[in-house]
């Protein structure tokens, strides 16, 4: 299922005093079984354009196709159930989403929303346990019981459980130690590889969109300013210093041998693409 | 303008909104309001927005008033119900009254930011200590919940919004599936506030706060020429009100 904005621009609370434009004209392309970053400053917009990926959010103004859907400003209210199913959206800190009195209900409570029954809903919720990395003795135990990584860990499972096509995450390793975060994002990526979903990822580190992302964009005041793939994205080293968005440490390094007298054909993304090219040269300038 | 002079004089101009009982009076206490409000140079959109929420108790009491009482020339009649000259009287009276009482108060929280209010609040309550009432943890209290009301909204649409994407429909289908849906709306956010307050209760006790006793003042409140203005301008529209009642 692609999803394709076209001129898509949001204000927020038009005709008041209060009135702030959060999106300009922005169009974008996120494509089936694609896994899309994007990246941009707190207040870039980010937000409010992942909210129209499931129609939390309608545009002020263009239109943004979600499948076959077409979402326009004057799309009804009704009927949008089915957007949000095929779209799964894991907030930032989802664990403030908890409320049931057990892990395995509040798992199961997505899919009883789109009309599962009981018992299936629970299954899908002991499979989607299983899948973010916790054992069956967490399902009749209260969310509100776990450690914060934990609870994390059930939010996205509540999210997983729906079966969604397209993954939206987030943040979703925000405030988390480093081996929660490189599991988690190991995890998604297994998801994406095997069953095949989309997965739009929105984050402050370069690293990870260098490591998953096979593209990725780039926002600035509401705008896209930049969109392509991460190895073409993060060749421009010194206009996103300017931007204050970073690139990926290897890159970070690559550019710093670059500045000493090294010379890159191409700037490596990744410490593997880096320690790959280093072992060549040091074969070429042994041979 | 100081915030207690504001607050203590819209009480005051509230309760001599009481004292009047005749045309003339109320179109001075009305002549008072809108040239108050004037003189905050606010949209009147905002004042009438104000009245719109309380437009049935209005029309409420109103209606209640002119069908119930009666003397004076009945203008019409029909069982319990007639419309006579005083109940019309009256109901306008009492629609003048509302009117005064919701423009005074717009004009007060619209032209004080919620952090004075509470410091009035905490002044003008400071006489009740002499009764052993908790001025200074009442007057944290609202300190507090008025500063978390705009992060709550926040996080009251952040939680929304997620299980929105989980499949809820907020405000859609009968009413006792509407109280349903907002049950994973407000368990997240109890858990949340529970744990905000144990939160900020460590971070106060951690910076060296123990309560009222000896406590310092950063915000401190500065009577100036205009207050007393105010005074004096209040104490002219009592003279003036008593003058015009109608006796």
């Amino acid at each position: 299922m692609d999803i394709r904005f076209e001129k898509v621009s949001y204000v927020y609370q038009p005709n008041t005093p209060f009135e702030s434009r959060a999106l300009y004209d922005i169009d974008l392309e996120i494509k089936e079984g694609s896994y899309t970053a994007l990246v941009g400053h707190t207040g870039s917009g980010k937000s409010t354009l992942l909210q129209h990926l499931n129609v939390l959010l309608k545009p002020t103004e263009g239109v943004v196709n979600i499948g076959d859907r077409k979402i326009t400003p004057e799309t009804d209210n009704k009927n949008l159930k089915p957007v949000r199913k095929k779209v799964g959206i894991v907030f930032q800190f989802p664990e403030a989403q908890l409320f049931e009195e057990t892990v395995a209900k509040d798992i199961a409570f997505g899919p009883q929303n789109f009309g599962v029954s009981t018992e299936e809903a629970l299954e899908l919720a002991k499979k989607n346990l299983a899948l973010v990395g916790l054992d069956e003795s967490y399902l009749e135990r209260s969310p509100f019981e776990l450690s914060g990584g934990q609870m994390r860990r059930v939010a996205i499972a509540g999210v997983l459980a729906m079966e969604p096509e397209v993954l939206v995450l987030d943040e979703p390793t925000a405030g988390l130690d480093p081996l929660g975060r490189k599991e988690m994002m190991e995890m998604f990526w297994r998801l994406h590889k095997e069953e095949n979903i989309t997965i739009v990822l929105v984050t402050h580190l370069m690293d990870d969109v260098a490591n998953f992302a096979d593209f990725v964009y780039v926002l600035e005041k509401g705008q896209v300013i930049e969109g392509g793939s991460p190895q073409v994205v993060f060749q421009k080293v010194d206009w996103l210093k300017e931007k204050q968005l970073g690139v990926p440490q290897a890159t970070d390094f690559a550019e710093k041998m670059q500045t000493n007298g090294t010379h890159f054909a191409h700037l490596p993304l990744t410490a593997e693409e880096l320690a790959d090219w280093i072992v060549e040269e040091g074969a070429k300038n042994r041979g | 303008m100081d915030p207690r002079a504001k607050l203590a004089g819209s009480f005051y101009f509230i309760a001599i909104a009481f004292l009047a009982n005749s045309w003339p009076s109320f179109l001075f206490l009305g002549a008072v309001a809108i040239s108050g409000v004037l003189l905050s140079k606010i949209d009147l959109r905002f004042f009438l927005k104000g009245v719109r929420p309380l437009i049935w108790l209005i029309i409420f009491t109103v209606a209640l008033q002119m069908l119930f009482t009666r003397g004076g020339t009945i203008y019409w009649s029909w069982g319990i119900f007639s419309l006579s000259q005083y109940g019309v009287q009256n109901g306008l009276f009492i629609f003048c009254r509302f009117m005064l009482i919701i423009f005074t108060s717009t004009l007060v929280t619209l032209t004080t930011p919620p952090l004075s209010m509470s410091d009035a609040i905490e002044s003008l309550l400071n006489p009740l200590k002499k009764i052993h009432v908790p001025v200074h943890e009442i007057a944290l209290m609202l300190s507090i919940a008025l500063r978390f009301v705009p992060t709550l909204m926040d996080e009251t649409e952040k939680i929304m919004n997620a299980q929105r994407a989980r499949g809820v429909d907020f405000g859609a289908g009968s009413i006792i599936q509407k109280i349903k849906a907002i049950v994973p709306l407000l368990i997240p956010l109890f858990v949340s506030s529970f744990n905000r307050a144990e939160e900020l209760a460590t971070a106060m006790e951690a910076r060296g706060y123990r309560g009222g006793e000896g406590r310092t003042k950063y915000r401190r409140l500065k009577w100036g020429r205009n207050d007393s203005i105010l005074v004096v301008i209040f104490a002219i529209v009592t003279v003036g009100l008593l003058f015009l009642r109608k006796t």
